[in-house]
C-alpha cells in the first residue's frame, strides 16, 4: 500500500514539474531572426507599418482565436500596427520556412519585416505590449530601434525620420560664406 | 463543414474524475475500476464526447451543486482524439490485466493515463489534443508534398 502511494506521489510530482516547464515556455516571447517578404504578409512592397504581428493559426485551434482577438485589440490601440493571420495548414511553405511547429505562433516584426520576437502558444497581451512599446524587458532593442522609454508606435517613424534628417544635416558640411 | 463543439470545462472535469477513480483503483489494487474508465473513454471516443459518462457526471454534479462554472466552447475532434489515446492505453492495460495476467503492464498503462489526465485536469494541458493538431499539420504537409 505504501509503495503504491509513493508511486502515485512520484507521478504527481513528475506531472507538476512537466506542467511548470510547459507553462514557462508557453506563450513566451523569445528573440528570433529572419524576415518576411511583403507578399507573404499581404503588404504592398512600399508599405512600412511600424510593426507587423504575424499569427500562424490552424483549424480546430481554440487558443488561436483568443490570440487573434488579443492581436486585433492591440492593433486597434496602437496605430500603424498590422495584424496578419496565416493558416499554417494552407501556407505550409511559410510554416516550414519559419519553423512553426505548433499553433498559435506569433511573430513580431519591425517596419522592415525583420522578425524580432516569436512566441508559441497563448501569448499574453502584456508581453506583446511590452515587445511593441518597450521598455525592453529582455535586453533586446525595441522593434522600432528607438530609445527604451515607451513610445507610441505611430510616432516611431516620424521620430526616425526627424533623427535621420538631423543626422544628415550634421553630415552635410556648412556652405562656405559667399 | 462546421465541427461539433464541446464544453472544455466538462472535458477537464471529466479528466479529474477519471484521475480520482484510477488513483483509487491503483491504491486499492482494483483493476475493475480501471475497466469502468476504459468503457467511459470508449463511449466518448466512439459515440462522441456529448455521450461520455465522465462529461455527464460533470454536468450532473454541476447542476446538483449549483456550481457557476462557465461553458467554454471547444472543437470536438482534438479532445476526442485524446480520449481515443486514453482508450487505446487502457486497452493495453486490460490486455495486461485479463489476457496476459501481467499486472505490472496493466498498472503501467493505467498510471500513464492517470498522469496525462492529471495534466489536463490541473493545468489544461491536453497532450492528446496537441498530438492531434501536430499530426494533422504533418499529414497536410505530406499531402502538399
Amino acid at each position: 500500500m505504501i509503495t503504491r502511494i509513493l508511486v502515485i506521489a512520484a507521478v504527481l510530482v513528475a506531472c507538476a514539474v512537466f506542467a511548470i516547464w510547459w507553462r514557462r515556455r508557453e506563450g513566451r516571447l523569445v528573440p528570433a531572426e529572419g524576415f518576411f517578404e511583403h507578399a507573404d504578409v499581404g503588404l504592398q512592397p512600399r508599405e512600412r507599418p511600424a510593426a507587423v504581428l504575424v499569427e500562424f493559426s490552424g483549424e480546430n485551434c481554440a487558443p488561436c482565436t483568443m490570440v487573434e482577438s488579443r492581436l486585433h485589440k492591440l492593433a486597434a490601440e496602437l496605430p500603424d500596427v498590422r495584424v496578419v493571420s496565416i493558416d499554417a495548414g494552407e501556407r505550409l511553405d511559410l510554416a516550414d520556412r519559419y519553423r512553426v511547429r505548433r499553433v498559435p505562433t506569433v511573430f513580431v516584426t519591425d517596419p522592415q519585416l525583420r522578425v524580432i520576437w516569436r512566441a508559441s502558444g497563448v501569448v499574453s497581451e502584456e508581453a506583446l505590449r511590452g515587445a511593441l512599446l518597450g521598455p525592453d524587458w529582455a535586453g533586446r532593442p525595441h522593434p522600432g530601434g528607438v530609445d527604451a522609454e515607451p513610445v507610441p508606435l505611430a510616432r516611431l517613424r516620424s521620430r526616425d525620420r526627424s533623427r535621420r534628417r538631423s543626422r544628415a544635416k550634421q553630415r552635410t558640411p556648412a556652405r562656405p560664406p559667399a | 463543414m462546421a465541427t461539433r463543439m464541446i464544453d472544455r470545462n466538462a472535458h477537464r472535469w471529466g479528466a479529474g474524475i477519471s484521475v480520482v477513480v484510477l488513483v483509487i483503483a491503483y491504491v486499492a489494487n482494483l483493476s475493475a475500476l480501471v475497466m469502468i474508465i476504459w468503457v467511459a473513454l470508449g463511449i466518448g471516443t466512439f459515440f462522441g464526447l456529448r455521450y461520455s459518462p465522465l462529461g455527464a457526471a460533470y454536468r450532473i454534479g454541476k447542476k446538483a451543486l449549483k456550481l457557476n462554472i462557465p461553458i467554454v466552447p471547444e472543437d470536438e475532434p482534438p479532445p476526442r482524439f485524446a480520449q481515443l489515446m486514453g482508450f487505446a492505453m487502457l486497452s493495453l492495460s486490460a490486455i495486461g490485466f485479463y489476457l496476459l495476467d501481467n499486472r505490472v503492464m496493466g498498472w503501467t498503462f493505467a498510471i500513464i493515463v492517470a498522469a496525462l489526465q492529471t495534466l489536463l485536469a490541473a493545468t489544461g494541458i491536453c497532450v492528446g489534443c496537441e498530438m492531434y493538431l501536430f499530426g494533422k499539420r504533418l499529414t497536410a504537409n505530406r499531402g502538399a508534398a
